[in-house]
């Protein structure tokens, strides 16, 4: 019960955060906007005010972008985690960000003229790809695809593809082009990328919250789960598509940020505990507060130039990961 | 009379002695193969007769200066990288470990990422001082990563060093990101080939700047397999036949960093070799190490040359950075191992 | 005369002290083993005794020697430990297994000298091992497995063996097996052995000594007749037992056991 109010306290508390500090990013930027004019660019939108479009559809959209990426890696994770009984489990394990960062090598390679859109989705389907290439190579062999083979099949597969994408990056010299779109971040984001986004993003962080009952089970292990009366292969599905999804999107949009969807689950678990109902909303919060907060970093601190969101995440969150990995007693 | 354990060993002996004799005798032709490829092709029957002095000068200059400095490189940069690989899976007790996984890759390409930020690519000094430098930068980011692991009283335990060591790259790769953004195109070009592993450093004083530390450190760790063998039980197995197990994995994890960091130096990322070959020789030769680690040794210059002639090949005039063809060769069969036993 | 001496014994894992002031002795010559509830302390105490875990405090005498200023290598060949459910690099074979045993006594590259490997074959031998020699350890069942793990200890040649819960997960005809190995060597070989065992009808029927320990303190240490007794077995495990003769050994058995109902942990 203590535990439940301690949770229940964090992710109200997170939420409040994450409300202001949206509110903040919004205003700072390379050219600080006074609250009051967020306030009625926000609740009075007038269309012939220049700092009202800055707001409405500049700012706004990026930091909604920024909060949903960030909840949307760190359940990722979380999910991941969970299913696959693997502490180290995000999104670069699955071959997610490889598949990703090929299909946006081959974009710029061989079709220098796709625009935005195009580009978001070609890397959402290298995702898609990449993971689902993990998975076939993993369950290949009779037996099925258990954690060991996975994490191997993981490996393999982001090793194959991050040369290949390497290799077509030097040989059409776009190299810097695909460096400059993977590290861009949320950068480029405007309402029509968010309206894409943010149903993808929703449905899968709701079909994740239904399922987390089924995924505390699982995360016990597949066979006391089995033994519960949970349909293992069924919630593992289920698991692997939302995974897919979130991982993909978010992928698509900022480029490769794995270290969100490692660390915030695992401080979740330490605040929350084992029960993945509480630990996918508090990881949800708590990646959005810190994505929004990269988000801000990279945009404020050395304007008009913009540091990349995934390296300020990184820089934010290993010195956390290490005390995190010192603290634990036996890191399983 | 023999005993089934005599006919065993013989047979053992045979099996050995086979692998090291195709190994030796692939290697070779890689490295023969790989001096008549390039821009300029030399059919075999030249490059014996240029090596045994019938070369003209143009030729000589060609095969001496510039290919032979090079496959040798390759082969001592595979060598070098796969018993660092083995080294270090088997005191993590990880089969997916590499020497990337102690941060040399990382802190390598920091130091080539510095340097070329200050000093640009251009200028003589980088031959001689961007293989120290990514020494310098591979050796203290293992350091800081086996401190940061190291807890007082216990030690660290093989998880530890792997959170850990996952942990500092994700920051150094994110440093390297940072800066890397600032560069212009022909630094930023400079820097993306060597993260993507070419052989660079090919003349014979990188071969000269390699040679001490393989003598010394190839040497050492064969004489230390025993030890090996009996660290990849279980730990507390091995505490109670009289390792200390703290010491002898320290000293161990020292040698396979000093291994990988000059390899690395001189050739770039190529850390997929120190995955792969220890893998396919353990699948050759089993999991004891007076026999693995010399094969392991051979299985990674094969597969570093033949990857590196590859490299020169497939898109002649230019070429693309080995450590690209041998991920792209090697994970193939890495996943060919996964979908059998 | 004591093989193993401990005295003022604690041991901690991080901040929890485990075993806190412990005096102990394992006589030379004789089988000891070490019963308790789970989490008493039984494996630390092993694993201290063994090197394998610092004590916080206290001393271990091996032979009488202060065991902090022995070298691994000068423990090795007096003592041999078995960790629970040790696990072996896959592919690699009983007899080389085994042969890591001679660790200890080798330098250098370790070539295998014909003594040791007469040792390693009487090893196998003793352990019934000698026609699976070639085999795999990874492809073994568990009982097999366990008795190659004894092999490797009994190679390395030492007069005394500590073994953490040698029968776990094996069945009872392979927990015999186990145990009538360890009592032959230790009346053939007179091998001093101390472990760890769960099952108290298989300490008291082949252990010399019995160490009954509950919240990292001894309840009570002597022979089976003065361990197993009911009021011991209260104090440790919190239950009332049935201890009668057993017909075939000799020694006391536990034939029913219930748990102590409404009485506070103070009793």
């Amino acid at each position: 019960m203590k535990q439940f109010f301690i949770s229940f306290f964090i992710f109200s508390a997170g939420i409040a955060v994450l409300v202001s500090l949206m509110f903040l990013s919004v205003s700072g930027g390379s050219s600080d906007i006074p609250f009051s004019v967020v306030r009625s660019a926000l609740l009075h939108f007038d269309p012939t005010d220049m700092r009202h479009l800055v707001v409405a559809d500049l700012r706004l959209p990026r930091v909604v972008a920024s909060a949903l990426v960030g909840a949307a890696l760190s359940v990722a994770g979380a999910v991941m985690q969970g299913t696959t009984g693997n502490p180290l489990a995000d999104s670069g394990l699955l071959g997610l960000n490889a598949g990703a960062g090929f299909a946006v090598a081959l974009c710029f390679a061989f079709f220098p003229a796709a625009g935005y859109v195009y580009i978001v989705f070609a890397s959402f389907a290298g995702a898609a790809a990449g993971a689902f290439l993990v998975n076939f190579v993993a369950s290949m062999r009779r037996g099925g695809a258990t954690h060991m083979r996975i994490v191997l099949a993981g490996a393999a597969v982001t090793a194959l593809l991050a040369a290949l994408s390497q290799g077509i990056a030097l040989y059409f010299n776009v190299a810097q082009d695909i460096m400059f779109w993977t590290v861009g971040g949320v950068a480029g984001v405007g309402w029509r990328q968010v309206a894409v986004l943010a149903p993808c993003i929703l449905a899968a962080l709701l079909t994740s919250m239904l399922f987390s009952r089924s995924i505390t089970v699982l995360s016990f292990g597949e066979e006391v789960a089995k033994g519960l009366g949970l349909n293992v292969s069924f919630v593992r599905l289920v698991s692997f598509v939302c995974v897919t999804v979130l991982a993909g999107a978010s992928v698509a949009v900022v480029g490769a940020v794995g270290f969100v969807g490692l660390i915030f689950p695992h401080l979740a678990k330490f605040i929350t505990g084992a029960d993945y109902r509480r630990i996918i909303p508090v990881s949800a919060i708590l990646g959005a507060v810190m994505m929004v907060l990269a988000d801000f970093a990279s945009r404020t601190l050395n304007p008009p130039a913009e540091t990349p969101v995934g390296a300020f995440a990184a820089l934010i969150g290993v010195p956390f990961f290490l005390y995190l990995s010192r603290r634990q007693k036996r890191a399983t | 009379m023999q005993t089934a354990y005599q006919i065993y060993k013989r047979k053992i002996f045979m099996r050995n002695t086979l692998v090291a004799a195709a190994g030796i005798l692939l290697l070779l032709a890689a490295l023969v193969v790989s001096m008549n490829t390039g821009y300029t092709k030399l059919i075999p029957s030249d490059t014996f007769r240029i090596l045994f002095g019938g070369g003209t000068d143009a030729e000589n200059l060609i095969l001496y200066q510039f290919r032979l400095p090079r496959v040798i490189l390759a082969a001592m940069a595979g060598a070098g990288l796969a018993l660092s690989g083995c080294i270090i899976q088997d005191v993590t007790k990880n089969p997916l470990a590499d020497p990337g996984l102690l941060g040399i890759n990382a802190g390598a390409g920091l130091a080539v990422l510095l340097y070329v930020l200050f000093f640009g690519t251009a200028t003589f000094l980088a031959v001689f001082t961007l293989p120290v430098l990514a020494l310098a930068g591979a050796g203290m980011t293992s350091v800081l990563i086996y401190l940061l692991a190291f807890k007082k009283g216990e030690g660290t335990s093989p998880i530890r060093l792997i959170l850990t060591g996952i942990a500092v790259q994700a920051g150094i790769f994110a440093l390297t990101t940072v800066l890397v953004i600032n560069l212009d195109e022909t630094r930023f070009d400079f820097v993306a080939m060597w993260q993507a592993g070419s052989i660079w450093g090919s003349g014979w004083k990188y071969v000269l700047a390699l040679l001490p530390w393989q003598m010394v450190l190839i040497p050492f760790v064969v004489y230390r397999s025993r030890v090996l063998d009996v660290l990849s039980l279980d730990s507390c197995a091995a505490c109670g036949l009289g390792v200390d197990v703290e010491k002898e994995q320290r000293i161990l994890l020292f040698c396979a960093v000093a291994l990988a960091a000059s390899c690395v130096a001189v050739s770039g990322n190529i850390s997929f070799a120190g995955l792969i070959a220890p893998h396919m020789a353990r699948r050759l030769v089993g999991p004891k190490h007076s026999v693995l680690l010399p094969v392991c040794a051979l299985t990674g210059a094969v597969t570093v040359s033949a990857a590196d002639t590859f490299a020169r090949v497939i898109v002649q005039p230019s070429e693309i950075p080995t450590g690209i063809v041998t991920a792209v060769l090697g994970a193939p069969y890495f996943i060919w191992l996964l979908t059998r036993k | 005369m004591n093989s193993i001496t401990a005295e003022n014994l604690s041991a901690a894992y991080e901040d929890k002290l485990v075993v806190d002031g412990l005096d102990l002795n394992i006589p030379k010559g004789m089988i000891t083993s070490i019963i308790g509830p789970n989490g008493c302390g039984k494996s630390t105490v092993l694993k201290t005794l063994g090197r394998i875990m610092k004590p916080r405090n206290g001393m271990v005498y091996l032979n009488g020697k202060d065991i902090s200023r022995l070298s691994a290598k000068e423990i090795a060949i007096r003592m041999a430990i078995l960790p629970q459910s040790p696990q072996a690099p896959s592919g690699l074979t009983v007899g080389d297994l085994v042969s890591y045993g001679r660790y200890p006594h080798q330098r250098g590259f370790g070539t295998m000298k014909p003594e040791d490997r007469k040792i390693v074959e009487w090893a196998l031998e003793v352990t019934k091992l000698s026609d699976l020699e070639t085999t795999a350890v990874d492809n073994m069942s568990g009982g097999q497995r366990q008795r190659v793990w004894i092999a490797m200890a009994l190679a390395q040649q030492t007069d005394l063996i500590l073994l953490d819960e040698p029968t776990t997960y094996l069945d009872m005809s392979y927990q015999l097996e186990v145990l009538e190995l360890l009592y032959r060597l230790n009346r053939e070989q007179n091998c001093t052995i101390a472990m760890v065992l769960h099952d108290l009808n298989l300490a008291a029927r082949f252990s010399d000594h019995m160490i009954a320990i509950r919240g990292g303190n001894i309840v009570r240490y002597g022979t089976p007749e003065e361990v197993m007794t009911a009021d011991v077995l209260r104090k440790t495990f919190r239950v009332h037992a049935e201890i009668v003769t057993d017909p075939r050994s000799g020694r006391p058995a536990c034939i029913s056991y219930d748990l102590i109902r409404d009485e506070g942990d103070n009793s």
